[in-house]
């Protein structure tokens, strides 16, 4: 090929690439395929610690993001909903954030997977007896400090409206019933797009076990308190998001028909059954698949674009 | 219900087509877009920081909450009206003669968070340095790697060993995590010392040591920077999948 081709090549608009990758994952959209994979540990701990902590005991959720991470948050904040609604465990959850609609969005959330879970016809989680909002807290350093100073005092002065009608005191309300410090919760998680999980690891993670849900970005940052295990678990970015509804599927070290292991996790000791009941493969699996196709994109244009300019400078040569 | 929906999802696909079309160039859509959205956002943080923050945080404690129902009456804490005008003072700064005042607040602010930082290093920190005096020599030969902790029974089911015989595994050092060790112990060594520029690193091997260092930063800035690239990908698929499967309600 000559010049004037990886000449024209070079110059292709940036703007049909735009193109190319809105149709390509347009498409991608249908496709929905269960892709196997090979889980990541903090993701397989994240599961078995959701999966076996005691369903008496309430989960602090600390939800720091709002529509501009959506595409990774919500389907961690979904994902986490699932699982805590169908073990039945009661959960209590704020933001601590200065981004103001990070409470609203979550509340959203919640309410969007209520009406999943009522056309599924599953049981419907009521405010006051089943979770309970604490509102928006603007300095995530401040708001968790205090938690681990005194929570009755953190969060005191609070009524919520029970499904009676009548506004109750959080702390008499089933919810936090017998909730006096932090190590009364069974599980703290914190889904979050940036770094309010570093104030979490230095306030609290020696009074409540620490979890959490993070985008892209933020994930490598976990890691160092993934291994020194300041966090018990975690999910990073889209891939952990996918790799616990792939979970919530097939479970961890569990059989299924023909005896076949879906999930291999030889670090956890045991088998960790899939959820059961509820959606399991939901919006990270849809939009997995579609980053494959994204990516694929992205690695054609960078191969493209340096065999271009290779060619180019040797046919350049040639010419000379 | 459904129309107020369709209305709402509706105004969104709006905006989120005039935000992305400036990647076809600068336009007045796209502008016009920017200055709703930004207009929106302070007007509901504005409104947030009322019925979110200060009404739950400071007013309710300062004025105390009624008794209803079960719930006993909350007395107030008129204390908490102090720090009204200490926080005033930090918009002081906006005056040439009485800025000084705004320092108040700050310092206030400086004093609680360093008090804190001594605490909050040593829970954040602490356990990464415990966690990085990692073994790198093997304590036994018997196995490369390190054996599973199960064992599968006749009908091929896994079965976890015998806590003794988990015990025995946890407790040795096999010949790849002790390689894998020592990487992570020369990245961890190699990297802290690329910032050691209190004196000039002389000799080859001191030299090498800390070009090492530079390029094993590299290779994490790059896998960092992969996970950033997936990250935004998946705000554009979300974005697509608000256009396809919510708006039009197709491929759900």
């Amino acid at each position: 090929m000559n010049a004037a081709f990886w000449d024209k090549l070079q110059k292709v608009d940036r703007r049909v690439l735009y193109v190319v990758l809105v149709v390509l994952t347009s498409i991608g959209l249908f496709l929905k395929a269960e892709i196997p994979v090979a889980v990541d540990d903090s993701s397989a701990d994240f599961y078995a610690k959701l999966m076996k902590i005691d369903p008496n005991k309430p989960v602090v959720v600390q939800t720091d993001w709002t529509i501009s991470t959506r595409g990774e948050n919500m389907a961690h904040l979904e994902c986490l909903l699932r699982i805590l609604m169908t073990r039945k465990i009661k959960f209590v959850y704020y933001s601590a954030t200065s981004d103001a609609p990070a409470f609203q969005v979550a509340t959203d959330v919640i309410r969007h997977i209520n009406e999943e879970r009522k056309a599924m016809n599953l049981k419907v989680y009521e405010r006051g007896t089943d979770y309970i909002g604490l509102g928006l807290f603007p300095n995530a350093e401040g708001a968790n400090e205090s938690m681990r100073n005194d929570i009755k005092k953190a969060w005191g002065g609070r009524r919520v409206r029970m499904p009676d009608g009548n506004e109750t005191d959080i702390f008499q309300t089933p919810v936090l019933k017998g909730v006096n410090s932090m190590g009364d919760f069974g599980l703290m998680v914190v889904v979050t797009a940036s770094d309010t999980i570093d104030f979490a690891v230095q306030r609290l993670n020696d009074k409540v076990e620490l979890t959490g849900m993070a985008t892209g970005v933020i994930a490598p940052g976990m890691l160092p308190y993934y291994q020194a295990r300041q966090l018990k678990g975690f999910a990073g970015g889209l891939k952990g998001c996918y790799d616990m509804e792939y979970m919530m599927k097939h479970g961890i070290n569990h059989p299924e028909e023909g005896g076949k292991i879906y999930v291999n996790a030889g670090k956890i000791v045991g088998e960790v059954p899939p959820l059961g009941s509820g959606k399991d493969l939901a919006r990270a699996t849809q939009y997995y698949a579609d980053l494959h196709i994204a990516l694929s994109l992205l690695i054609f244009a960078v191969v493209v674009g340096n065999v271009a300019m290779f060619a180019q400078k040797k046919a350049k040569k040639g010419a000379e | 219900m459904d129309q107020y929906l369709f209305i709402k999802l509706s105004v969104g696909v709006f905006f989120t087509i005039g935000l992305y079309s400036v990647l076809y160039k600068e336009n007045k859509f796209y502008r016009f877009c920017e200055h709703i959205f930004l207009g929106l956002a302070a007007g509901y943080s504005l409104v947030a920081i009322w019925t979110s923050i200060l009404y739950d945080q400071w007013w309710l404690k300062m004025t105390g909450v009624p008794a209803e129902g079960t719930s006993k009456m909350v007395p107030g804490y008129f204390m908490y009206a102090v720090l009204l005008p200490i926080g005033l003072c930090g918009y002081m700064v906006m005056s040439k003669k009485h800025n000084w005042m705004s320092k108040i607040p700050i310092g206030v602010i400086l004093g609680l968070w360093s008090g804190q930082q001594v605490k909050n290093w040593w829970t954040q920190y602490g356990a990464q340095i415990y966690g990085s005096m990692q073994p790198v020599i093997p304590t036994t030969w018997s196995s490369l790697s390190r054996p599973a902790l199960y064992t599968f029974n006749e009908a091929g089911a896994k079965v976890p060993l015998s806590p003794d015989a988990a015990a025995v595994i946890r407790s040795n050092i096999y010949a790849t995590q002790a390689l894998s060790n020592f990487i992570f112990v020369v990245t961890l060594v190699t990297a802290l010392s690329y910032f050691l520029f209190n004196f000039e690193l002389k000799g080859k091997f001191l030299r090498s040591f800390n070009t090492v260092g530079r390029w094993l930063l590299m290779v994490g800035f790059g896998a960092l920077f992969g996970s950033t690239v997936m990250a935004r990908f998946a705000l554009v698929i979300d974005r697509m999948s608000f256009i396809w499967n919510e708006w039009l309600k197709l491929g759900r």
